[in-house]
């Protein structure tokens, strides 16, 4: 093999995203070494500028080449994996913007924050393309250790340093679980690791064979731990109330949006010949997270707790699309998921805000600010609403895509499951938004009755503001432009060839009942 | 034609907000009310009267993907209900204004709902409808939490989960509807819901009246009501009586009539009897009331009872009816919510057993009282006022169809009279209590709404053509539709027995 085809086979350029994040991490790094803790007033921006730059080479590649196998097949940059990676990056974006006033006033180092959320970010990315087993453990685990560092970030705090040991020895064993179940398929599929292959080997077992569906369940519990997914969410609530607020944002979105990528490319390339089961496994799981993250939340006194719950019901509603398994259902989880960035984030930095100006985040502090602070109370509100699927939010025209898609692939019962639950849901995030917008000045809490004077020139709020004001505009007009994204996430889908080829013949005809060639005839008729 | 109609009270609701001068809001939402309403009557003027199918149509492709279009278009069963929203907002920015809190916040969610409901009754895409019909859930919640009475957190609770499980039933039905019977898209126009068998089109129709039924109320479904409507505020009751009501029985006539004609006719009896229980549940609660507001609000229950059997009937005459009571019903349960909270304001109470001679022309309320009786008499269909062209048509359409059903609801309007006549002795006549008779009083704001709804009330009644005439192509067109089958059969038994 000369040096020309190696180059070709590596194919290199697949990764420039994730080679322009590892440099901003490094100039981060040596910055912070050079010019020292002063160094914090300009890092934050050059991480954006390398994000944003990672955005633009996502881009590129976009529109760029066909050919996306790198690395001899352990990295695949296919569309799929570009729109995935372009939300992990994006979350990443957000979550620097609202954390950097956090973290300084926690009195801890924010380069070194940041270095940790780039190493997050780049395991992020990594998994979204991961297309062999011994790559994707290793994204898993930068991913992973690095949300622990994280989660346990203010180390001054006691439930910081329990909510990251929580988390360690828990996702430990999850990890562990996994990587069990991956050695299983490495054995079943005669020594291979690369997914496609394992896809080959295990539609050859003809005979029904335990192996393969135990290999399915332990892999599983690696995915729904990393998806919060019930009944593998025993972690979130703790980690999510413990945790620094901005870690917990890049945890529920950022995270959770590359276990959703994760989830699609294993599933689909080495379970082909088990989507039965896998489906099966998922429905329960989604059943599971619906009910019990939308039931739980409603008993919930702190806000990052009732998010925490709602960050397990919404896993649930995105996996209805995953179990649909047709075009319009991969594409509903990717706009869904992009719906979810804003407004979920948004939530996430409304709360960073108000606890950084009271200290505070139980729900009935929330009473009466909509005096003191109309911004925040704007955004948290629409935020809110808009996770709760009201329109004319983003929110709104997510959910009704993924139902549409559910629908449409006779997931009648998941489907209605969802509609009840998200009923609940309304009930809980609008309790948020009757504490902030009802209540009489008479009725305020001490704490917003203390609440400071509102401002944004203190170091560090403008780029919160800058956040803010992004959630708030992308979850109040995003739904109402959908198209675009819609388009978007349907043209990645149609362009990943892993996916066309799990788009089973059958679903395809069993939806064509109801597509419009049947239904012209008939126009023709009239 | 028809965007100006969502655009106008949008543009008004964050001009408010930009407005500087919080206690002039009412200003730029009356001007607001006025254009729209002012828009409204246009288009009632350039309206076909001739031509039965829908008007003013407008396309345009929204989220493709998703099948849902930017599609409006109006008939005789949406355009007066579109004039009357713009109506009722207008008179619900005036009602009880004195000293009303965050007046800029509450005009602004009058807007927003006005735009809602605006948007609800032109939209010809299910989803479009369904955007709407859920975008009037948060500002009524807010307005019944905010402005309320004494219970209402809980009042608001329980219209916010109600109308939720309301809208997820709709919800439910249209996905239902459009993907079992194979429809290209959500397009009304589209639907092909003769593609489905008898058995979903009788599940999909019960998901469809459950969650109108919620909203209009009818009687198991109608618990949320009389608490959400005595604990709201005069213009909260105003807008969600006289016009929030009406998109269930909209949704009814629209969805239930329009889309399922054969299976609305199958159980057109059920629906039937449904109503009639519901006449007689109203009336028979009204008169057990102390409270008069709640003795208003179990008096709406009876009167949305007609008009369901009227659309069970489903001959042209009674679908008329149906609309015309509709409308009726909207202004005449406003004008009457609009005097019991001046009464309420003025008095303090609104128990019928303390209020005594309002009546005495010094120091009582007697143009609000007169007034009152006449709402009185409007809303028990007494001939001379729009209540009773209403009522009349019901009945005179529905008889041949549901002859003891439509016996029933004519002795219960009886049962109305009955309700009314308690009201009005107790409040208004007998003798004022002089000790406690220190009355603010009334500003021009209390009597001007309820002089111009009065107005209406008493024009249309003796002008009846006015109410009835801009329905009936569509009744028509909706009547022949229904009966299709019914002619298609004699028509049949005809073939056969000629020789």
């Amino acid at each position: 093999m000369d040096v020309v085809t190696l180059a070709s086979q590596l194919n290199a350029g697949t990764i420039i995203p994730e080679g322009i994040v590892t440099l901003t991490l490094l100039v981060v790094l040596v910055g912070d070494l050079i010019a020292g803790r002063k160094s914090a007033s300009w890092l934050p921006y050059v991480a954006i500028v390398g994000l944003l730059g990672a955005i633009a080479a996502l881009f590129v590649q976009w529109n760029g080449t066909s050919d996306t196998i790198a690395f001899l097949g352990a990295f695949n940059g296919d569309a799929l994996s570009i729109v995935f990676r372009g939300i992990v990056v994006l979350s990443t974006i957000i979550t620097v913007l609202v954390s950097i006033s956090y973290v300084r006033q926690s009195g801890t180092s924010l380069s070194e924050f940041l270095s940790i959320l780039l190493a997050a970010t780049i395991g992020g990315m990594f998994l979204c393309g991961a297309s062999e087993l011994v790559t994707v453990f290793i994204a898993l685990e930068t991913l992973s250790i690095a949300s622990y560092l994280m989660t346990g970030y203010t180390k001054g705090d006691v439930r910081s340093n329990e909510a990251a040991l929580k988390y360690l020895l828990i996702g430990a064993a999850s990890s562990a679980v996994f990587l069990y179940g991956a050695s299983l398929l490495y054995g079943l599929a005669g020594g291979e690791t690369q997914l496609d292959r394992i896809g080959i080997a295990l539609s050859q077992i003809e005979t029904p064979a335990i192996a393969p569906v135990v290999a399915l369940v332990f892999v599983i519990c690696g995915i729904a731990f990393k998806l919060s997914a019930a009944p593998f969410h025993q972690w979130t609530p703790d980690v999510y109330e413990g945790s620094p607020t901005p870690v917990v944002a890049f945890l529920s979105v950022g995270s959770k949006a590359a276990g959703f990528a994760f989830a699609v490319r294993m599933l689909v390339t080495a379970f082909g010949s088990l989507t039965e089961q896998w489906h099966f496994i998922f429905a329960a799981l989604a059943v599971l997270s619906m009910i019990l993250g939308n039931a739980v939340a409603l008993a919930q006194t702190s806000m990052k707790r009732l998010l925490a719950y709602s960050s397990i019901a919404q896993a649930g509603f995105v996996l209805i699309g995953l179990i649909a398994g047709t075009e319009s259902g991969y594409a509903s989880v990717i706009f869904y998921l992009f719906a979810y960035l804003f407004m979920n984030l948004g939530g996430f930095a409304c709360v960073i805000l108000f606890s950084l100006r009271t200290g505070t985040d139980r729900i009935s502090d929330y009473a009466g600010l909509y005096q003191k602070d109309p911004l925040l109370t704007l955004t948290l509100s629409i935020c809110l609403l808009s996770l709760g699927g009201i329109p004319p939010f983003v929110g709104f025209f997510g959910k009704i895509y993924l139902f549409w898609a559910g629908w449409q692939a006779e997931l009648y019962g998941l489907v209605l499951l969802g509609l009840i639950t998200s009923v609940i849901s309304i009930y809980y995030y609008i309790r948020v938004v009757k504490m902030m917008v009802v209540k009489e000045p008479h009725e305020m809490s001490e704490t917003v009755k203390n609440y400071p004077e509102v401002s944004w020139n203190l170091p560090g709020m403008r780029p919160l503001q800058v956040g803010i004001v992004l959630a708030l505009v992308a979850t109040s007009l995003v739904g109402i432009l959908a198209n675009p994204p819609i388009d978007l996430a349907k043209a990645s889908v149609q362009r990943s060839p892993i996916l066309q080829a799990s788009i089973s013949p059958a679903k395809e005809v069993a939806v064509s009942r109801f597509a419009p060639v049947q239904s012209s005839e008939f126009r023709v008729q009239n | 034609m028809l965007t100006p109609l969502l655009v106008i009270p949008l543009i008004g609701a964050i001009a408010i907000v930009l407005y500087p001068d919080a206690k002039k809001s009412w200003v730029v939402a009356t001007v607001f009310c006025l254009l729209s309403f002012g828009w409204s009557l246009y288009l009632l003027s350039q309206f076909d009267l001739s031509f039965g199918g829908l008007q003013f149509v407008e396309f345009h492709q929204w989220v493709e993907p998703l099948g849902l279009n930017y599609s409006f278009g109006v008939d005789g069963l949406s355009l007066p209900l579109l004039v009357l929203n713009s109506l009722l907002s207008a008179i619900a920015i005036h009602t009880n204004r004195k000293d009303l809190e965050r007046s800029r916040f509450h005009d602004s969610l009058i807007l927003l709902v006005n735009a809602g409901i605006a948007g609800a009754l032109i939209a010809q895409n299910l989803l479009l409808f369904v955007i709407f019909y859920e975008l009037e859930l948060i500002p009524f919640y807010l307005m019944i939490a905010i402005w309320g009475g004494k219970n209402r957190g809980y009042a608001s609770t329980k219209f916010l989960l109600y109308t939720a499980v309301s809208g997820l039933l709709v919800i439910a039905g249209f996905l239902g509807t459009t993907f079992l019977s194979g429809s290209p898209s959500f397009e009304i126009a589209d639907l092909q819901v003769q593609n489905l068998d008898s058995v979903p089109k009788l599940l999909l129709l019960t998901a469809l009246l459950l969650g109108f039924g919620i909203k209009t109320p009818l009687v198991p479904l109608h618990t949320w009501m009389p608490d959400t409507y005595v604990e709201a505020s005069p213009a909260t009751a105003i807008l969600l009586g006289g016009i929030l009501a009406k998109l269930g029985t909209y949704g009814l006539l629209r969805f239930g009539l329009q889309l399922f004609p054969d299976t609305w006719e199958l159980i057109a009896p059920v629906l039937a009897v449904v109503g009639t229980v519901s006449v007689i549940y109203g009336a028979m609660n009204a008169i057990a009331q102390q409270d008069i507001k709640r003795m208003v609000a179990y008096s709406s229950i009876g009167h949305m009872g007609y008009i369901l059997v009227a659309a069970a009937a489903g001959t042209e005459l009674s679908v008329q009816g149906a609309i015309a009571q509709m409308l009726a019903h909207g202004m005449i349960l406003a004008l009457l919510f609009f005097l019991v909270g001046v009464v309420e304001k003025t008095t303090g109470t609104r128990d019928r057993s303390v209020l005594n001679g309002l009546m005495n022309p010094i120091r009582g309320l007697p143009l609000t009282s007169g007034l009152l009786i006449l709402a009185g008499m409007a809303s028990a269909g007494i001939p001379g006022l729009v209540g009773f062209t209403a009522e009349f048509v019901v009945f005179q359409g529905s008889f041949a169809t549901f002859p003891i059903p439509t016996l029933i609801c004519i002795i219960s309007s009886g049962l109305t009279a009955v309700y009314f006549v308690i009201l009005i002795n107790r409040t208004c006549f007998g003798k004022l209590d002089n000790a406690s008779a220190y009355y603010d009083r009334l500003e021009v704001n209390d009597r001007w709404p309820a002089l111009v709804l009065t107005a209406i009330v008493l024009f249309l009644g003796i002008q009846p053509n006015w109410l009835l005439r801009w329905m009936e192509p569509t009744t028509t067109s909706l009547a022949i539709e229904l009966h299709r089958p019914a002619i298609a059969r004699v028509a049949a038994i005809d073939t056969i027995h000629q020789p």
